[in-house]
């Protein structure tokens, strides 16, 4: 038996391995979702006060100048081609080219803490919406009757 | 090209969204029907033709050589050199942004470049620093009301909140901070408040009722959508002091948008501001549906513009928006009758 084979014996073996146990996420108790659950809570809240506090911008301005309740952000379209990028981008791409442009502020890295919440809230206020990638539409945030409008 | 014809099948087709929870929408009156209002009941009193002018919303910052100064500036411009002379401007609220003096002052001495006379309210950002002391100081009183060529004007303080603030010892700065989110969490629904209803019950006591009336508050006089505080808590006994009357103009600010309403005889009209333009709330609109185009995010004019009201002798209004870029559809480019 050669090297070549023994190597795609080798990642055979764990491919199939792999499989007992590559679930997305492992069955897991009540107590755990919970606290899963408010992890992205608090996410989306960091995302809440980073959207509206001006912190991300020198000018003044916020994302929830334009964006109430992170309206007219269309999460649901992206990815897209979107005229301001001139190109095919991810909603990261257009929240940077907010906080660069309308904003003047300095671009956030993409893994970055801030960056993940101001997707978390924005997506969260979108929740339910049919997921339509290019999809030309403004479609409205959830309605909102008092306080933040998430848990 | 390309975006134009984009613009023209959204301005027909784009549904905001199909919640109706909060919205208040009553049926016109087959005379009132967008293309046939404005025709003036029978009993209106006949006036002098004339037009004003209304700007609102300029959300100035206390930064120097800030985007909003020039766009103020350019509105300021746009009504001065408007073809029909207007007699007078209107102002709508939120001159300012955080309530600052030196937001105000700025805001004042642009204003002050207007070569006609400007009446002026209060919008929650001028007013919750200070609760309104330099506003005062700058420009007045709260409200007020006017007579102009047969026509009766009135201008009240929308904004007036339940105090939210004591019981939790917050700052000036921090209830400021509160209220320069559209969608406070904390705030609550505001009002013109006891005060001014029994203000407005006496101003309009002695008016016969075919007397044409305009009223300016900051936010709609009508249930919009509350959480955006695109509301009048007070509305309905505003509205029912005003019932008397044969014909009410009623404008508002605060929603930075094309929009209109009527309820029985008022005719509700939506601004646009010179700062940044608000997406429509996820409600049903009014029948018939008046809105603005979806605007473009890289042009920092696109969504803002002035207003100019012109009445005929029958109290017919029409309401120009005056867009600083490609934002309205068809039917609202022709003028929004009043």
């Amino acid at each position: 038996m050669n090297i070549s084979k023994l190597m795609l014996i080798g990642v055979a073996v764990v491919g199939v391995a792999s499989v007992s146990v590559a679930y997305a996420k492992s069955p897991r108790s009540e107590k755990q979702i919970a606290a899963e659950n408010k992890a992205l809570m608090d996410a989306v809240a960091k995302g809440d006060a980073l959207w509206h506090d001006g912190r991300l911008g020198t000018n003044g301005l916020a994302c929830g100048n334009c964006h109430p309740d992170g309206s007219a952000t269309n999460p649901h379209t992206w990815p897209k081609y979107q005229t301001n990028l001139g190109k095919v981008g991810t909603m990261r791409d257009m929240i940077n080219w907010c906080v660069a442009v309308p904003l003047q502020g300095k671009p956030l890295a993409f893994d970055s803490d801030e960056m993940i919440a101001l997707e978390a809230y924005a997506t969260y206020t979108h929740r339910g919406i049919t997921i339509a990638p290019g999809k030309d539409e403004q479609h409205g945030a959830v309605p909102v009757k008092s306080g933040p409008g998430y848990p | 090209m390309e975006k134009v014809s984009r613009r023209q099948f959204l301005g027909m087709s784009t549904k905001v969204g199909a919640a109706t929870l909060f919205t208040g929408v009553f049926a016109p009156s087959a005379s009132s029907f967008f293309g046939l209002g404005g025709v003036a009941h029978a009993g209106t009193k006949k006036i002098q033709e004339f037009n004003f002018a209304v700007l609102t919303d300029a959300h100035l910052y206390n930064i120097a050589d800030h985007k909003f100064d020039h766009i103020l500036e350019k509105a300021v411009a746009d009504v001065n050199g408007l073809a029909k002379k207007p007699d007078f401007v209107l102002y709508g609220g939120d001159l300012g942004q955080s309530g600052k003096k030196e937001e105000l002052a700025k805001g004042k001495a642009i204003l002050d470049k207007l070569t006609v006379p400007y009446k002026i309210i209060p919008g929650e950002h001028d007013y919750y620093l200070d609760m309104g002391a330099e506003w005062r100081g700058m420009f007045g009183p709260e409200h007020w009301s006017f007579d102009h060529k047969g026509v009766h004007f009135i201008g009240m303080n929308s904004i007036l909140i339940k105090d939210f603030w004591s019981a939790r010892k917050l700052t000036p700065t921090e209830r400021m901070g509160l209220l320069e989110e559209l969608e406070c969490h904390q705030c609550g629904a505001w009002g013109v408040g006891e005060e001014q209803l029994e203000w407005l019950k006496k101003d309009v006591k002695n008016l016969s009722p075919d007397t044409p009336v305009v009223i300016m508050t900051h936010s709609p006089l009508w249930d919009y959508y509350p959480r955006w505080n695109f509301q009048t808590l007070d509305a309905p006994e505003i509205r029912a002091i005003l019932k008397k009357f044969e014909k009410v103009i009623a404008i508002h600010g605060h929603v930075h948008q094309v929009v209109y309403n009527q309820i029985g005889n008022i005719h509700s009209a939506g601004l646009l501001s010179t700062s940044w333009p608000w997406p429509y709330p996820p409600v049903t609109l009014p029948h018939p549906e008046i809105k603005m185009n979806r605007v473009d995010p890289g042009n920092f004019e696109d969504g803002l513009g002035t207003h100019q009201v012109s009445l005929n002798k029958d109290f017919a209004g029409m309401m120009d928006y005056r867009a600083f870029a490609d934002l309205l559809p068809e039917n609202v480019k022709r003028g929004l009758k009043l």
